[in-house]
């Protein structure tokens, strides 16, 4: 965080700084970054978009802090507990408001965050601080509504079992991780879905550890002036009570060998292999983590050898795709390939580990290094032009990091890597003794 | 030429302006052009007046194969790995995309990368390969989506489908755009380019062109695109669903591991038209799309858990699990009425078809309340600003208002609508274009036989919840479990899910 000192003094009880746009810096907008008494972080991006805000509420929190057994899939439990309303304005009362406004509302859950977002129009600023603050720090609900709130999620589950991706999604990571909650799917063990409506005094907690202002960063895109809208916030999020209670995540050990497994799934399927090298958490300034975004695009993105040979030319695959997450923690690192005929799982899984090979030895081509490099940029780029996708892109980043200057930092980073950083990155996340290999089938044929 | 001077200066901001929303598109004889001086980018929808409607009897799915040997595949002058080469520093790509009635070639550029992409997606359209290799692995993905995805892998988008090919057997909307397995596997590359010489015609198009672009790409778009074949296709009369009175249904048996319903019946209405907003605000009330002021989210959601949505529509609204508002670009001359439920424990699926049915059957007979009109008519004033905020978004907005034939446009209209609608016309509406006591209705299960016997001998379905409810939600399911839903034997069909899109 680049802090203003001239900002500093001028705002006796909050930090505030205001992030400048200028050529230097990548992300293209200006950010308005304020700190209220309580830890509330709140980030203020003003934008071209008359008469549309994006006004994301970004808690810190997701599945990564179910540590607790049992209680698995928790975290998104509470992300549906909390459309259920306050005394003030009750469940019924809540959704009417949003009703009224026109409101485009919803949110998300995911490993390392839980996201609440409202899309509406500008003059509505107020009403939405004033029934979001409030949700924030007076949720009331009782245990009938929270166990019917329980078979909605286990209706969610029901939609998603069905498919393979997901089946194969919760088998890697339990075999990939011994301790670390990210063993566990977002969604959570079934066992502990079937449970949940057993959890009210727990749930209780959740909010009362993680539903802090020092966990939580306010993020408002769009139409908005910055002086009116802070002093809106102030007042209303001003009485917010501190007392962020950190999960005590456990530290994953180092893996110390291959791991391999088959899952099956029910019904019919084309046969999908998984192969995950544990990762590295997300540091923005990390070289490595850098070369190791871009290897996943120049390995196995649509440019690559490997995907013209088996998307394009064998045709043994219909889908070949690597994901390098960023996280809070040591993720996975996955390479996934579809793969259209069972006696060729082995095969493709080979011509995957050879290309690693070839990353790991032969330096990429500059060319293709700075098409990649361009892309990402361009892409990344592209996606700003509505206040919520601005939001949108920057809810993850600021879940991880707390903030956006990540941004700028990884777009540095990422312009500095060099054909040696691939290759080092290559050697030092995808190795054997680092990796988990799973192959899920169907059942019929 | 009918070009408004007047609209071309009116946008200028990148969003759309809350108050001139949907404003700013001209219309010309052959194009639909959205200027936004200040968005960096540009955008293009190429429309092709073709569709899955368009697909010869035993080659179901060309037209959506057609549409992916143009955005997925070689073109004369690059193989499909150079395409990718080339697209891939831009940031950018291109997609065709066949729905039942158009094939919308759509792509996005920054305006720095437009000199390197637009040769490209003029190749794409102009200048395809077709080389079997291409055909061969498109293919394999469609029959792929077909016998694996589409049968196993989501039985809510499989619901759908079933209805949607009950309702329109034997008219030209009578199969999905992907087609069948037979239909995909029997076509050949002499079928794919006589399909594209048919309807990819130099006279069969509208140009769709938006955001920060100079006059004269208009110009080179409208000379290159002129190396089209020529030629002006026959329209294919609008489809005659068969008519139907009262209850139908289709059971899909599978392994499933929840009941998934979808049920509807075709109506006789367009947007555009005043009705067609009266009836939104009934069909918003009832069940806007992911959204919880949806009743029958209320209903069986919210108040007694069953499920994750419950969901109602008057246009079709393919990839509706995906999407939080409505697509472009899938416009079509005949719509239908539609109830999505999503997947409930199988235990609780012929209550919640009751509870669905019941619902429907009460706004049919009493009309909307005052107050429920007030509150939607006023949600909706301002939730439709959601619904176009990109260029893009915008320029398929144009598109469709062009399809219509809805001079302005919809979305403006819409919003005017809400001004001026009032219970009366949104009760009107509903007496006149809902059906109480018909539906047409497509469950995906495993107890097939099990759910038709229920349905045939009308049986009552209670249900019983692990945690207790208020007594006014167990009084009203004492209703919903003997509300009458009796379909004739010779109305309900069991289909094993093999035998689908066969």
């Amino acid at each position: 965080m680049r802090w203003s000192i001239v900002a500093l003094l001028l705002f006796a009880f909050c930090a505030a700084a205001e992030r400048p746009a200028v050529a230097d810096t990548f992300f293209p907008y200006k950010v308005h970054t304020e700190i209220l008494p309580n830890g509330l972080k709140v980030l203020l991006i003003p934008m071209d978009s008359p008469g549309l805000v994006a006004y994301y509420s970004v808690v810190r929190t997701g599945s990564r802090d179910e540590v607790e057994p049992g209680k698995t899939g928790f975290a998104h439990f509470f992300e549906h507990i909390m459309f259920r309303g306050t005394l003030k304005y009750p469940g019924g009362v809540y959704d009417s408001i949003v009703t009224s406004l026109g409101a485009d509302a919803n949110a998300f859950t995911d490993d390392d965050i839980t996201a609440f977002h409202l899309n509406f129009a500008a003059e509505d600023l107020e009403k939405v601080i004033d029934i979001e603050s409030d949700r924030f720090q007076h949720l009331h609900y009782e245990l009938p509504d929270f166990q019917t709130e329980a078979g909605a999620i286990y209706g969610e589950y029901r939609k998603n079992v069905t498919d393979p991706f997901e089946v194969l999604s919760e088998k890697v990571r339990d075999v990939a991780f011994d301790v670390h909650t990210y063993k566990h799917t977002t969604m959570g063990f079934e066992r502990d879905i079937k449970a949940m409506p057993e959890g009210f005094e727990y749930s209780r907690s959740f909010f009362r550890r993680f539903y802090r202002p020092e966990n939580v960063v306010l993020l408002v895109v769009g139409d908005i002036a910055i002086d009116k809208t802070m002093d809106l916030i102030r007042k209303y999020y001003g009485g917010w009570e501190k007392g962020y209670a950190p999960s005590n995540v456990p530290p994953e050990p180092p893996q110390k060998g291959e791991r391999t497994a088959e899952v099956v799934y029910q019904g019919k399927t084309l046969p999908i292999i998984d192969i995950a090298y544990k990762g590295e958490a997300f540091h923005p300034a990390s070289r490595t983590f850098a070369a190791a975004l871009l290897m996943g695009d120049l390995a196995f993105g649509v440019t690559s050898d490997l995907y013209k040979k088996l998307y394009i030319q064998d045709q043994r695959v219909d889908a070949l795709e690597a994901s390098i997450p960023s996280q809070r923690d040591m993720p996975l690192f996955e390479i996934y390939a579809r793969v259209k005929k069972e006696e060729d799982v082995g095969a493709v899984r080979d011509d995957i580990y050879a290309t690693i090979a070839g990353f790991q030895k032969t330096p990429v081509d500059a060319k293709r290094l700075a098409d990649a490099k361009k892309r990402r940029r361009y892409g990344f780029l592209m996606g700003l032009d509505t206040p919520d996708r601005v939001a949108s892109r920057l809810a993850y980043i600021i879940a991880v990091t707390g903030g956006v200057d990540a941004i700028d930092t990884l777009y540095g980073e990422l312009d500095k890597v060099t054909p040696d950083d691939i290759m080092t990155a290559a050697k030092s996340f995808f190795t054997p003794e680092n990796r988990t290999v799973v192959v899920l089938k169907g059942t019929a044929k | 030429m009918k070009t408004s001077t007047k609209s071309l200066l009116l946008s200028i901001a990148l969003c759309v302006p809350v108050l001139t929303m949907g404003e700013g598109s001209v219309n010309t004889d052959d194009a639909v052009l959205l200027p936004v001086r200040k968005d960096p980018t540009i955008c293009f929808r190429i429309w092709f007046k073709v569709g899955s409607q368009n697909d010869p009897k035993g080659k179901e799915g060309l037209a959506e194969v057609t549409a992916a040997m143009i955005s997925d595949a070689s073109t004369r002058n690059n193989s499909y790995e150079q395409i990718l080469d080339k697209l891939y520093p831009l940031a950018a790509g291109y997609d065709a995309e066949a729905s039942v009635e158009m094939t919308a070639v759509s792509g996005r550029v920054h305006k720095d990368n437009l000199a390197d992409y637009y040769p490209l997606l003029i190749d794409a359209i102009t200048a395809p390969a077709f080389a079997q290799t291409d055909l061969d692995r498109i293919k394999s993905g469609i029959l792929s989506t077909l016998e694996n995805t589409l049968r196993y892998s989501s039985d809510e988008e499989l619901g759908k489908a079933v209805l949607y090919n009950d309702l329109f057997a034997g008219t030209p909307y009578g199969h999905i755009t992907s087609g069948t397995v037979a239909g995909v596997s029997s076509i050949t590359l002499d079928d794919v380019k006589a399909f594209y010489t048919k309807y990819f015609t130099r006279e069969n198009l509208v140009i769709g062109l938006g955001g920060g672009y100079d006059e004269s790409l208009l110009a080179k778009l409208r000379g290159d695109l002129g190396r089209l074949p020529a030629g002006k296709p026959e329209e294919v009369p609008p489809p005659v669903p068969a008519a139907f009175e009262g209850w139908k249904a289709t059971i899909v048996e599978k392994d499933a591991p929840a009941t998934a319903i979808s049920m509807g019946f075709p109506i006789d209405i367009l947007r555009g038209t005043k009705d067609w907003y009266a009836l939104e605000i009934a069909n918003s009330w009832l069940g806007e799309h992911r959204n919880s002021s949806s009743h029958l989210y209320q209903v069986i959601r919210e108040r007694r858990g069953l499920n994750y949505g419950d969901y109602s529509y008057i246009e079709n609204f393919p990839h509706g699990g995906m999407r939080s508002v409505p697509p472009q670009n899938v416009s079509r001359r005949k719509q239908i009425f539609e109830i999505w439920i999503r997947p409930v424990p199988e235990e609780t699926g012929h209550f919640a078809l009751r509870a669905a049915l019941r619902e429907f059957a009460k706004l049919t007979e009493h009309g909307m309340t005052a107050e429920d009109f007030t509150i939607t008519r006023d949600f909706l004033k301002k939730y439709v600003l959601h619904y176009a905020p990109t260029t893009m978004e915008r320029l398929g907005y144009a598109l469709d208002d062009r399809f219509y034939g809805i001079e302005g446009s919809h979305l403006e209209r819409f919003r005017s609508m809400m001004q001026t609608l009032t219970l009366a016309d949104v009760n009107a509406a509903i007496a006149k274009y809902w059906k109480k006591g018909t539906m047409d209705i497509a469950i995906v299960t495993k107890d097939a036989k099990g759910m038709r016997d229920a349905l045939v001998n009308d049986t009552p379905s209670p249900i019983s919840y692990k945690n207790p409810k208020p007594a006014s939600i167990l009084a009203e399911d004492k209703e919903i479990a003997v509300f009458p839903v009796k379909i004739k034997p010779e109305n309900v069909k069991v289909v094993p899910v093999t035998a689908m899109f066969k």
